[in-house]
């Protein structure tokens, strides 16, 4: 066997048992194919630079206590809206999803008011709100509903009839079928639009940071930008991105394996 | 345990699609003393689940009354027990709490349904499968669990749709052996839609054969019980039975 | 559904719209608003027909569609081949998967930044952005979509005598296509925003800047019409060209999403 071959499987197995290599380890070339193009001065430092100047500047950033700071705020802001979101997204598709009246009533505004993007009401909460926080909080709860409302409404209906009419002839009152058979049989539509509510929400917040923030890592990624700091924009990227695998893989993923995909009425 | 009256019942569909009024059911009477166990047979169309939705208060007949014991269906409830097709059994509760379903709903304390629940799934010969969830059993004991469902909550009245269409054949043999034995000890009022000439003459005292939504005619079934398939498929009297009835169903 | 039926649930749709544009100058004068705080529905429909005389709506109207066709197509035409490449070998798609998740997180916005630093404000950094908005996803999709036709129906093109480039063309094309139109639908569910945002930072054209700079102004009429432009728009897109592909390719084969 050639060692190419060799090594190759040695990684198949080796991924087998600890599953987060595989998570990890592709990155690797793709950092030090970045390594080898910054270190070759194909394209100037100030604009292309190196993955030790990306962690020298998280060091500092990290010393300097701003990095965490500003974690913190945009994590506290995603987490307020996300709740905020559901708290209202989630009774509001029920709402429309089980009656006929609010369906016919509300289902065209809430697809049309969903179309009008979020970043496209900065402007005029900026009119409104100025700029800070009940802004920035009006965007993300804005971004984090349509999903919500949406998907439960799915979910809902998704729900089969059958379920409703054993609950029925078990002896189940309307207020206990919402809460034995709607809500759990909604619960994966339900997730799956926290997790697209998430994601444009946590879009949404970056876009308010650069516009209107004062604080968060959108804020750092664009005020490194005024200054010209590719480095620390970088540094901003590589932030979110993991910060996205974070909520993913230790909030939404567990959360999904322990309901619909334990229950069997979603395939991974 | 009560009994289950059925008076002059009719239902008529507007049918969107052919632009008319079907009559899916007509002027059907039928009576289920208390304890017995009548099925009704016929081909798909013939309004024989439209009946067992009527019953079950699913939907609402257009002309007609149903009693169970003597107070009249008004809607779906907990003295009528309903075993579904397609099991109906709620994904997100493992065995043991969809069997403690119906005793939960009507105020029993944690304990106390448990034990209840417990008590029917050795029944249905399911004990060891208590803590596991729906969509990790076979077809054929996620129905046992739709019977032992249905049966711990007590109703008046059994009411059975097509409940071992949807399971392989072997399996459906040892289902409807189990639901005999299970009949014998409990003495429920069973109403059985099966579209299963054979599974209606093992199961029943007495076979309603529908056609076009009307009563064609009922057979009586005095076959001796226990009953069981390796005695029955031998035996003459079973032979002649299914035969019979098989014949009514044809000519439908 | 008849002609009539289709009209009545068209009507249907749209009454409680209707409900809507008839409150909205009840309310407004009920309660005195300031049209600084809010408009009426009088002046943006003034200020939608004085964009349209001037000719400034189509003007930032085509710079905005015009960075969403250019940034979408190129996505799609570079990251179509890049998917199918990468999911044909099974070893290979799952070594890229993380990466390509990875990159398809950050899409949009994210990329903002960068972008203006290293094409300055302008055409060149949003079409970037829009770019790898698309890009990303429609390669993770393209992947997922190749990786997982069954091998049996590749194991059957190639015992029928399906080269290497008719696999191509009449297996992993088209099975992967219903899975890289959910790709380049939400994508461009992403990139749209991402052009919003960028046209708010990054220009001075295009219909995000058209209502940020009326903001300087408080001329909210204006913005309320670019924002029921900008919500009307994207309907259209998604609603008259993307859903019915993804709906013809999804339906007509019988396949279900897997993403």
């Amino acid at each position: 066997m050639n060692p190419a071959l060799q090594a190759w499987s040695l990684y198949a197995r080796a991924t087998k048992r600890w599953p987060a290599l595989a998570a990890l380890v592709p990155f690797i070339p793709v950092v030090a194919l970045w390594w080898i193009v910054a270190a070759a001065g194909v394209f100037p430092r100030a604009f292309f630079p190196s993955p030790p100047d990306v962690v020298r500047s998280f060091a500092d950033l990290v010393y300097k206590g701003i990095l965490p700071e500003y974690l913190e705020d945009s994590v506290a802001r995603l987490a307020v809206g996300a709740a905020a979101g559901m708290a209202i997204g989630i009774p509001l598709g029920l709402l429309v999803g089980l009656s006929r009246k609010a369906h016919a009533a509300l289902w065209p505004p809430l697809l049309f008011f969903q179309a009008i993007g979020d970043i496209a009401w900065l402007p005029i909460l900026l009119i409104w709100f100025g700029f800070g926080l009940a802004t920035m909080t009006f965007v993300i709860v804005y971004t984090v509903l349509f999903p919500v409302v949406l998907n439960t409404v799915l979910g809902v209906r998704s729900v089969p009839v059958e379920l409703h009419r054993a609950a029925l002839s078990l002896g189940a009152s309307k207020p206990r079928i919402l809460w034995e058979v709607v809500l759990p049989g909604a619960l994966p539509n339900i997730i799956t639009g926290l997790r697209n509510g998430l994601g444009y929400g946590w879009r949404a917040l970056i876009a308010a940071e650069m516009i209107v923030g004062t604080s968060g890592v959108g804020f750092l990624m664009f005020d490194a930008r005024r200054a010209g700091s590719v480095v620390e924009i970088v540094l901003g990227m590589i932030v979110l991105g993991l910060l996205w695998y974070i909520v993913d893989a230790w909030v939404l993923a567990p959360i999904e394996r322990a309901t619909g995909q334990r229950w069997g009425l979603v395939t991974r | 345990m009560k009994s289950l009256a059925i008076r002059n019942l009719s239902k008529t569909y507007f049918d969107a699609y052919a632009g008319a009024h079907v009559d899916a059911v007509r002027d059907v009477s039928l009576e289920v003393p208390e304890g017995e166990f009548v099925s009704i047979v016929g081909p798909s169309g013939c309004g024989k689940t439209t009946i067992l939705n009527m019953v079950a208060g699913f939907i609402a007949p257009s002309s007609g009354e149903i009693l169970v014991g003597d107070h009249a269906v008004a809607g779906p409830g907990p003295d009528r027990g309903v075993v579904f097709q397609s099991f109906a059994l709620f994904p997100w509760k493992t065995v043991l709490e969809n069997v403690a379903f119906g005793p939960k709903m009507r105020g029993v304390g944690k304990p106390e349904r448990e034990r209840i629940a417990r008590e029917f799934l050795s029944l249905a010969g399911l004990s060891h499968a208590a803590e596991r969830y729906p969509n990790e059993l076979s077809g054929g004991m996620q129905q046992r669990v739709g019977v032992a469902r249905a049966l711990a909550n007590e109703p008046d009245v059994l009411l059975m749709d097509e409940p071992f269409a949807s399971v392989d054949a072997q399996t459906r043999m040892t289902l409807q052996e189990e639901l005999t034995r299970i009949w014998q000890e409990r003495r429920s009022t069973v109403l059985f839609i099966t579209h299963d000439v054979p599974e209606a003459v093992f199961l029943a005292n007495r076979v309603v054969v529908l056609s076009k939504g009307r009563v064609l005619e009922e057979v009586d079934i005095p076959l001796p019980r226990p009953r069981r398939w390796d005695a029955l498929v031998e035996s003459d009297d079973f032979k002649a039975l299914a035969n019979q009835v098989l014949q009514l169903v044809r000519s439908a | 559904m008849g002609w009539t039926g289709r009209i009545l649930a068209g009507a249907k749709f749209l009454a409680p719209l209707a409900v809507l544009l008839v409150l909205w100058p009840i309310l407004i004068r009920a309660f005195n608003v300031n049209p600084q705080i809010f408009p009426d529905i009088t002046a943006v429909a003034r200020a939608g027909l004085e964009s349209i005389r001037d000719g400034s709506l189509f003007a930032h109207m085509g710079a905005s569609l015009a960075r969403v066709a250019v940034g979408t197509v190129l996505a799609i035409l570079v990251a179509v081949p890049l998917g199918v490449l990468m999911g044909v070998s099974p070893g290979v798609s799952a070594f890229l998967t993380p990466l390509l998740r990875f990159f398809s997180v950050l899409a949009g916005i994210a990329w903002i930044p960068i972008a203006t630093l290293w094409f300055g404000y302008g055409f060149g950094a949003i079409t970037f952005v829009i770019f790898n908005a698309v890009f990303f996803i429609v390669a993770y999709n393209t992947l997922l979509g190749v990786s997982t036709i069954p091998m049996q129906v590749r194991n059957a093109a190639a015992s029928l005598g399906a080269g290497r480039w008719t696999m191509l063309a009449e297996v992993l094309l088209p099975g992967a296509l219903p899975n890289i139109v959910t790709g380049v639908r939400t994508g461009l569910g992403f990139a749209w925003r991402g052009l919003i945002a960028a046209e708010i930072i990054a220009t001075n054209i295009g219909l995000g800047y058209m209502i940020f700079v009326a903001r300087d102004f408080y001329r909210t009429e204006v913005i309320v019409f670019g924002m029921i432009v900008i919500g009307a728009l994207w309907l259209l897109i998604d609603r008259l060209l993307l859903a019915p592909v993804e709906r013809a390719t999804i339906e007509r084969w019988g396949m279900v999403r897997s993403a």
